[in-house]
């Protein structure tokens, strides 16, 4: 049963569009994020939903209702923004009770929500605080929180964690999904971060263009990626123009060498792609696999993994494989045979 | 040796302007307190301060400069947020209009009020209490660039965007986003705005002259014709009186830096 509803969804800015024909059906307690690069589209697709844009056409329901024209204020929809926007001249306390004290509540209302939402991002003692003397971690924690006191019917999360630095992004992570997860309310996070997307959501919907490019978990996101951008955008790939060789079996060749793809579709004569994970590709020889040679190009080391960048029949091919100490390292120029398994590479 | 030369230079111009700036108001200072002969003392101050004419042009041009201050407030701030909020486009043409009142001369001004609003329909000049409305709208207008420029700092300060969006989602209406958030933050900024244009209004002489109004500034030039100590007593006290302004506006602005810095932590 859908809870929160867009069909057809379009958003044009003086002629040009921003968000195309946008159809998402997305059940209640669900994690979806919207990934994709700037411009995208993901951030004025969330700010429909919060009500700060209007749509162009379309439609956008809650429980079956009409949310599409209604007000912000009246769309009981938490908002999380990437500069905090918390209020500078109200206190912690008082920037989570602010929701409850405009809706009319009493303090003997306001007071036992704000001490639960403290007590839920771990800031009991900040309430008389002011936001400009917290980190900006903790700023975040209290915006989340402040958005969360009103009990929203959705969750917005606008690129919540692009303001703060690398640790404190993971940390806050784990702290949104597990809030997420405690009181099982509906989420929409915006994110360019795949790692994030791949690491929270329930869902992902990757977009470009204003387009929907697919919409799955996280495993079909990254292990079937439906185009090109997806297979290119989420993760690292290796794509290799190849010549189609038996169109009925799926053997396309590389320059000289022959490659039996795992996935692939109608061939119809187009030129095609092939697509394979670095990290599926290993070093060596194995019978009954994909086996390629080429010249060992570039290596990178990356902590954990090394990746190693080969050119084979001028095209270049990475492979990651995981770092350790009696790791033998190949040399730039060394002759090097990779291989990796029929089922592990698709034409695109 | 650059560095010598670099220092000097640096203390000179600052130490010319200052010369440049005080002693004609120290030169003002000690003949105001001169009017006994041979002694110095606070005859001319004193005086002054014991003229019921001061007293009602100084209550008149504080009355107008509270009314102007508050009317001010009200229309500057909703409308330079609402130009940030839906028309930035609108920004150039409103920095325009903001300095119109450097660009017209003040004179000029009046006469265009004066033709436009004593005929008919308007006859705003036929009662007293109909030409100190068409007098606060004068001085609305030419307090307009330190109003204007005042809240234009403060918003550029606070990201109004975001705080209203935050505001909408959280249920408030357009009032509740309006005094809860944007007025308490644009505190400093009103408050700077406020003072200068309080000031302006206090000091004012064409407006007040050409429509006849008891303002302070008509009576600092009547004064000035008739009497010699008097009017360097009272540039002094008018140099206090914007002065103490400053300081004041100094004093809150130093509050709001605190907080700016506590905010870059």
């Amino acid at each position: 049963m859908s809870y929160l509803e867009l069909s057809h969804v379009h958003k044009a800015f003086a002629g040009t569009t921003a968000v195309e024909d946008f159809n998402l059906s997305i059940t209640q307690g669900e994690f979806i994020a919207f990934l994709g690069p700037s411009g995208c589209g993901k951030t004025t697709t969330l700010r429909m939903v919060a009500g700060f844009e209007l749509p162009t056409s379309g439609q956008i329901t809650l429980e079956g209702k009409d949310l599409t024209f209604l007000p912000p204020n009246k769309r009981n929809v938490g908002m999380v923004f990437q500069s905090y926007a918390l209020f500078p001249n109200m206190t912690v306390a008082e920037n989570i009770g602010y929701g409850l004290k405009v809706a009319g509540k009493s303090k003997m209302e306001i007071k036992p929500r704000v001490d639960e939402m403290l007590g839920l991002i771990h800031l009991e003692k900040f309430g008389t605080r002011y936001p400009g003397q917290l980190s900006g971690g903790q700023q975040q924690r209290v915006a989340l929180a402040r958005a969360l006191a009103i009990r929203p019917h959705v969750l917005l999360l606008d690129e919540p964690l692009s303001a703060l630095d690398a640790k404190i992004r993971v940390e806050l992570r784990h702290e949104i999904r597990r809030v997420q997860q405690q009181l099982g309310i509906t989420t929409i996070y915006v994110t360019h971060d795949q790692e994030e997307a791949l690491s929270l959501s329930d869902r992902i919907v990757v977009m470009s263009q204003g387009k929907i490019e697919q919409v799955g978990t996280p495993a079909q996101i990254y292990n079937f990626p439906k185009t090109e951008f997806v297979a290119q955008f989420v993760g690292q790939i290796n794509l290799l123009p190849v010549e189609v060789v038996n169109p009925a079996q799926g053997v396309v060749k590389l320059g000289q060498q022959m490659i039996q793809a795992g996935q692939f579709g109608h061939l119809n004569g187009k030129p095609v792609r092939l697509a394979v994970r670095p990290e599926e590709l290993n070093p060596g020889f194995s019978e009954g696999a994909n086996n390629l040679n080429g010249k060992v190009d570039t290596i990178t080391y990356l902590g954990s993994i090394v990746r190693i960048r080969i050119a084979i029949e001028g095209h270049p091919v990475s492979l990651d494989i995981f770092n350790e100490r009696k790791l033998k390292i190949p040399t730039v120029g060394d002759p090097y045979q990779v291989t990796f398994p029929v089922d592990a590479c698709w034409l695109l | 040796m650059k560095t010598k030369r670099f220092h000097f230079w640096a203390l000179f111009w600052p130490l010319l302007a200052m010369l440049y700036f005080f002693l004609p108001m120290y030169g003002t200072l000690d003949f105001s307190l001169r009017m006994k002969k041979g002694v110095i003392s606070l005859l001319a101050y004193q005086t002054v301060l014991a003229d019921p004419q001061f007293l009602e042009s100084f209550r008149y041009s504080a009355i107008m400069g509270v009314i102007t201050v508050t009317i001010s407030v009200l229309l500057f701030v909703p409308t330079v947020y609402w130009v940030y909020l839906r028309l930035p486009q609108a920004r150039p043409v409103m920095e325009i209009i903001s300095i119109l009142p450097f660009i017209i001369p003040v004179i000029v001004y009046v006469f265009g009020l004066i033709r436009t609003f004593s005929g008919p329909p308007f006859q705003l000049t036929l009662t007293a209490f109909k030409t100190d409305i068409l007098i606060t709208a004068g001085y609305i207008i030419l307090s307009m660039p330190f109003m204007f420029r005042a809240i234009d700092v403060g918003m550029r300060a606070i990201d109004v965007r975001s705080l209203t969006e935050a505001g909408q989602s959280l249920g408030a209406n357009w009032v509740q986003i309006l005094f809860n958030i944007i007025f308490p933050n644009l505190r400093i900024a009103i408050l700077s705005g406020a003072l200068i244009c309080f000031a302006t209004v206090i000091g004012e002489l064409i407006l007040g002259d050409f429509l006849v109004r008891p303002a302070l500034g008509p009576y600092m030039v009547l004064v000035g014709r008739d009497r010699a100590y008097e009017p360097a007593a009272l540039a002094i006290i008018s140099y206090a009186l914007t002065w103490g302004c400053l300081g004041l506006i100094q004093f809150f602005s130093r509050g709001g830096n605190t907080q700016q810095q506590l905010i870059g932590r």
